[in-house]
């Protein structure tokens, strides 16, 4: 009981972010006891066994975040110091890191041999920091170069540093920001201004992969990524072909766990393409059973951040969630090739090590922000009082670190 | 609070489910509206887990000469129609790819290889056959070829299989043998074949045409285990020596066939084991391993076993008279004759002996044994006789000796079975009873195989086994070499006189019963010759058996056909034996030579040598070394360790080490490995120590002359 009563925040979110995990589980066991890896002698319990560590890990990172005693001021400081140091990272990493493709995407921890994409940090912590700006300087956003200096400078650093090895993950990631611009204050002229030139940017960006594919690392995949979704090739579209024909196998109920015969063909089966899997597998219902979970999410997130008294914890509840909800939504519109091949993780599903720790990162910070919104509610003390005071230790603190 | 973020929000959860239930539209589309097609597509996409079967491991000789190894062949096809091969680089690409195929395999012309490319991207053929049986060197040439290096998008399709390959052809090579599904295991490849095999690994491929199956993924499913290697006791230069021999005296003779077995004395362990069949006149071939499957009555070579008994039971003198007459006696009605007349009626045990006299030898059993025929054959049984040695080797031949409560033992059998008829025995059989003289009464089982290795590290190592100790009282030692001295010093096998060295031995010419008649006609007698035997007499180190069955060239006795090949092999065998003053069991691959030093002296050598790793040439203390021969020093590397090495992510110092050990190990680690020439490994690109990066190549230039 005394355990239960431990766990705060939103009741929903944590049931779902629950299921979720244990359907990973499940899905890890069949991939397990699957042809492909069912005579790997010995790794089929390996792999269960890491997955489930990492499912506990991932449960125990949300249990720990959610219940840290935060403050506004705090986690603003987070994001401040983040900022740049999500930078260094990522710059660390296209030099330094490890070669994964064609681009460098992954950095080692020193000593632990653990590895992480510097781009999952950059996400958090720059959502975090746009969230304060737009929370602190709310009434000041009116002009359209303030926009620029204050919101769109800092995502684009981190965005273009992001694209030269991960164009989806920038993409959605810049989607992401402009959301927090569209929910903020800022007025739809500047935001129509912002998409007008968004726009000619990305056709400048397109012809010049198109015409100099070889100008950035991974130019030429994308070149051809997007020509085989405009042609509809499917004799070179080999993975959203194989994918379809695992679609098509799980007419509503599946193939059942560890029948998935698709899995051999499709070299992301456990990560980019598990929704195809999970279809083949456990049905058409399962599908729309995972894809209406991330829609709760979202909607219990809502929730949040329209009864939240701190403009600053919207924001980043919203970019949180809005984030980590798109980037569900587009690995289920790829498997089912609603939209061009790309390689993000389903979270909480996929196989991947650090990608669910960092997902658990994200939701504990939402449920930790629920939980404060939740207890504000119950004692309903003195509301703008209280907003006042986090606005002004954001100041303080801000003044301090200028200082 | 804020009416604004509340419309806005909701208004972004409503995007959010309008694209759900486009993808749950997708999936509808995909599952119904498109779904036949896709289903239908995934019933053509036929797969199965086929079995890989390991590398088998090889069999060497004691000295490390390859006697089996497995090379990889490939057959080398081309897949135009791989998903991922795009209309753009299969025409961009196709003439050089022709002309390069044209370049590396010459039969056919770059324009038919270019309109075979064509054909098959036109008629969705998904498989065409460029090369059969390439080695692994055009395999590596063909991953380069433009299109095919992309790998997966490129449609190689390789099929993998081994060739068995004995490097010293014909030489034991029944003993070596075979081991085939649908076949009965032959040989030490039949008899170690759980050992040699491995453990087959498992790879998913897809049906891409006819018979041709594909590869899904890069990796095997599961792993195959390659097989462990077997070093067998048999020395391949003696092997060639016994195989000549007896391939010269069968063509000599016109016999059907014959064999040789030359074991170690003390250890049992086969050195040399020959069987050879008439295919023509001049053609013999091993395809039946007789020297150890096909027991037959043995003849006079029997008389040995005869004469133990008797030294054993009744302590019989060598010199005890026999009444022989004149070469002739019967027996109820069957009359037993001499080959030769005796040169008087009556005899010594010893003449009896020496000169094969039937007559004598079993006289003198019937008069011991005829009352208790028994003890006979129960001296047979203790002589290990009656009953099969178990060797590794499946097929050994039962032998059969009869007691006297069976039912077809006859008033006739004790004195023809004590001349070596009525019996059924292996050359083997009569081989161990002759080493058990020559072994000072001891019964050791013959070994064929000396240990199990796996990457040169040994697994398991055999030990002689002694099956039984001092059978025969010294005095029966003594005797029984005296006899079998006498008949080479003045007996049947004078021939055999060697005058380097004492040799003991018997003679046999045992006649071949024909439809369980021995006596038709007179040119259809047919005979087994034999001769068998132990070198040096006094302190024996080999004991060797020859037979050779139906010689028709009208000489048949034991000592004229089969004693010079026994001779031939016994004097090249005594005189290696006295050059080889090193141990055999050296390792030929871990042997480098010395370089060659002169003019210094032994301080300045011992330093080097310590520092350098080498031995120390034994030389006296603080002398001007003479030259030294680049041949006079052999030192062994240290014992390498390369798996442990490579598994701490370094590079390990791979000279001398076979590629076939090295290559798997670090091509495990993501290492490109490149080999040029053949043999052992020589140089290598990337330095020792260096610490292994994935990807990285390492060049391995090889050298047989390491």
């Amino acid at each position: 009981m005394n355990f239960l009563e431990s766990i705060k925040g939103d009741r929903i979110i944590w049931i779902v972010v629950v299921i979720l995990s244990l359907f990973s589980l499940l899905v890890v066991y069949s991939s397990s006891i699957g042809l492909a890896y069912r005579y790997k002698d010995g790794h089929t319990e390996y792999f269960l066994f890491k997955h489930t560590l990492l499912t506990l890990s991932g449960l125990f990172v949300i249990y720990y975040i959610h219940n840290i005693k935060i403050t506004t001021k705090e986690l603003s400081i987070i994001g401040l110091v983040g900022f740049p140091i999500s930078i260094i990272l990522l710059v660390f990493t296209l030099v330094m890191g490890v070669k994964s493709g064609e681009a460098s995407r992954w950095l080692e921890v020193p000593g632990l041999g653990i590895t992480f994409q510097s781009s999952d940090v950059a996400k958090i912590t720059l959502i975090i920091f746009i969230a304060r700006s737009l929370a602190i300087h709310k009434d000041k956003l009116k002009e359209f170069k303030d926009v620029v200096y204050k919101i769109i400078f800092p995502t684009a650093l981190i965005c273009f540093l992001i694209l030269i090895s991960n164009f989806s993950t920038a993409f959605l990631l810049a989607l992401t920001i402009f959301y927090m611009l569209f929910i903020s204050n800022v007025s739809f002229k500047i935001l129509f201004k912002l998409i007008g030139i968004l726009m000619l940017l990305a056709v400048i960006f397109i012809s010049t992969i198109c015409f100099f594919p070889n100008i950035l690392p991974r130019g030429k995949t994308w070149k051809s990524r997007i020509e085989n979704y405009i042609k509809g090739d499917n004799k070179s579209n080999y993975q959203v072909e194989q994918a379809k024909i695992a679609i098509s196998n799980g007419v509503f109920i599946g193939k059942g766990p560890g029948n998935s015969a698709q899995r051999a063909f499709l070299p992301q089966a456990s990560s980019d393409f598990i929704y195809a899997i999970i279809i083949e597998e456990y049905g058409t219902l399962i599908g729309i059973f995972i894809l209406m979970s991330f829609l709760v999410i979202f909607f219990r997130t809502i929730r949040i951040v329209q009864k939240s008294k701190s403009l600053f914890y919207s924001y980043v509840v919203a970019g949180l969630s809005f984030n980590m909800i798109l980037q569900a939504i587009v690995n289920m519109a790829v498997a089912v090739n609603l939209l061009p091949v790309t390689g993000q993780p389903l979270p909480f599903i996929s196989m991947g090590g650090t990608s669910l720790i960092f997902s658990s990162i994200n939701i504990g910070i939402i449920l930790n922000i629920s939980r404060q919104v939740y207890e504000q509610e119950r004692t309903l003390t003195n509301e703008d009082a209280t907003q006042n005071k986090n606005i002004k230790d954001i100041h303080q603190a801000e003044t301090k670190l200028q200082a | 609070m804020n009416n604004a973020i509340n419309i806005k929000t909701n208004l972004t959860f409503i995007v959010f489910l309008l694209i759900s239930l486009a993808i749950i539209y997708k999936i509808y589309v995909i599952q119904f509206k498109e779904g036949d097609y896709w289903r239908k597509r995934s019933k053509e996409i036929t797969t199965k887990l086929v079995e890989i079967e390991a590398s088998r491991g090889n069999i060497y000789d004691q000295n490390y000469n390859l006697l089996a190894t497995s090379l990889p062949f490939y057959d080398i096809g081309i897949d135009v129609n791989v998903p991922g091969l795009d209309d753009k680089t299969f025409n961009q690409k196709k003439d050089s790819l022709a002309m390069m195929l044209n370049k590396l395999f010459p039969e056919k012309s770059k324009k038919e290889y270019l309109a075979m490319l064509n054909k098959a991207r036109q008629e969705n053929d998904r498989y065409i056959l460029i090369k059969r049986k390439a080695s692994y060197q055009e395999l590596q040439l063909v991953k380069k070829l433009p299109i095919l290096r992309n790998g997966k998008k490129g449609g190689l399709v390789v099929l993998q299989n081994d060739k068995r390959i004995l490097p010293f052809k014909y030489l034991a090579k029944r003993t070596i043998g075979m081991a085939r599904e649908g076949i009965k295991p032959v040989g030490l490849e039949g008899a170690y074949d759980s050992i040699l095999k491995g453990v087959s690994g498992k790879r998913l491929m897809q049906k891409i045409a006819g018979d041709v199956w594909r590869p899904i993924n890069d990796d095997e499913e599961i792993q195959s285990k390659n097989g462990k290697d077997i070093v067998t006791t048999l020395d391949i230069n003696i092997q060639d020596v016994a195989e000549h021999a007896l391939l010269k005296a069968l063509i000599k003779n016109q016999a059907t066939y014959g064999s040789v077995i030359l074991m170690e004395t003390k250890t049992g362990k086969i050195k040399a084991i020959a069987n050879l069949v008439k295919k023509d006149s001049t053609t013999y071939e091993e395809s039946l391993n007789y020297a150890i499957g096909y027991p037959s009555e043995p003849g006079s070579t029997f008389k040995l076993a005869s004469v133990l008994a008797l030294f054993e039971e009744y302590n019989v003198d060598i010199n005890e008279k026999i009444n022989v007459g004149n070469g002739e006696c019967v027996y109820y009605n069957q009359t037993m004759k001499d080959a030769h007349p005796p040169h008087s009626p009556v005899i010594t045990l010893e003449e009896a002996f020496m000169t094969s006299s039937n007559v004598g030898i079993s006289k003198i059993v019937t008069k011991y044994f005829a009352k208790n025929p028994d003890r006979f054959v129960y001296h047979l049984s203790r002589f290990h006789l009656d009953k099969p040695y178990n060797i590794d080797i499946p097929g050994e031949g039962i032998p059969r000796i009869k007691k006297p409560k069976d039912k077809d033992w006859y008033g006739t059998t004790l004195p023809w079975m004590s001349i070596g008829y009525e019996t059924l025995l292996t050359p083997l059989h009569i081989l161990m009873l002759y080493n058990l003289v020559a072994n000072n009464g001891s019964i050791v089982k013959p070994m064929f195989v000396e240990k199990i290795e796996y990457n040169g590290k040994t697994l398991k190592q055999f030990q002689t086994e002694v099956l039984s100790e001092k059978v025969l009282q010294p005095t029966t030692i003594e005797k029984a070499k005296q006899l079998l001295r006498s008949v080479v010093e003045k007996g049947t096998a004078k021939s055999l006189n060697i005058t380097t060295f004492k040799v003991g031995g018997k003679t046999g010419t045992a006649q071949i019963a024909k439809k369980g008649k021995y006596y038709t006609n007179a040119n259809d007698k047919t005979y087994l010759a034999s001769f068998v035997g132990f070198f040096p007499l006094e302190n024996p180190l080999y004991t060797c058996i020859v037979t050779i069955h139906s010689p028709s060239k009208g000489i048949y006795y034991g000592g004229l056909v089969a004693g010079p090949v026994f001779k031939e092999i016994a004097e090249k065998v005594y005189s290696k034996s006295l050059e080889n003053v090193s141990p055999l069991n050296e390792k030929p691959n871990n042997i480098i030579h010395l370089p060659f030093v002169a003019g210094t002296n032994t301080n300045r050598l011992k330093y080097l040598s310590t520092n350098l790793n080498l031995p120390l040439p034994t030389i006296n203390e603080n002398q001007l070394i003479p030259p030294i021969s680049e041949d006079s020093a052999k030192y062994n590397l240290l014992q390498k360790d390369i798996t442990q090495i490579i598994q701490n992510n370094t590079i390990p110092d791979l000279k001398g080490v076979s590629i076939t050990e090295a290559m798997p190990l670090l091509e495990a680690k993501g290492i490109k490995v490149i080999v040029k020439g053949q043999g052992k490994i020589k140089d290598q690109s990337i330095p020792p120590n260096s610490k292994i990066q994935k990807g990285q190549k390492l060049i391995l230039t090889l050298s047989s002359n390491i």
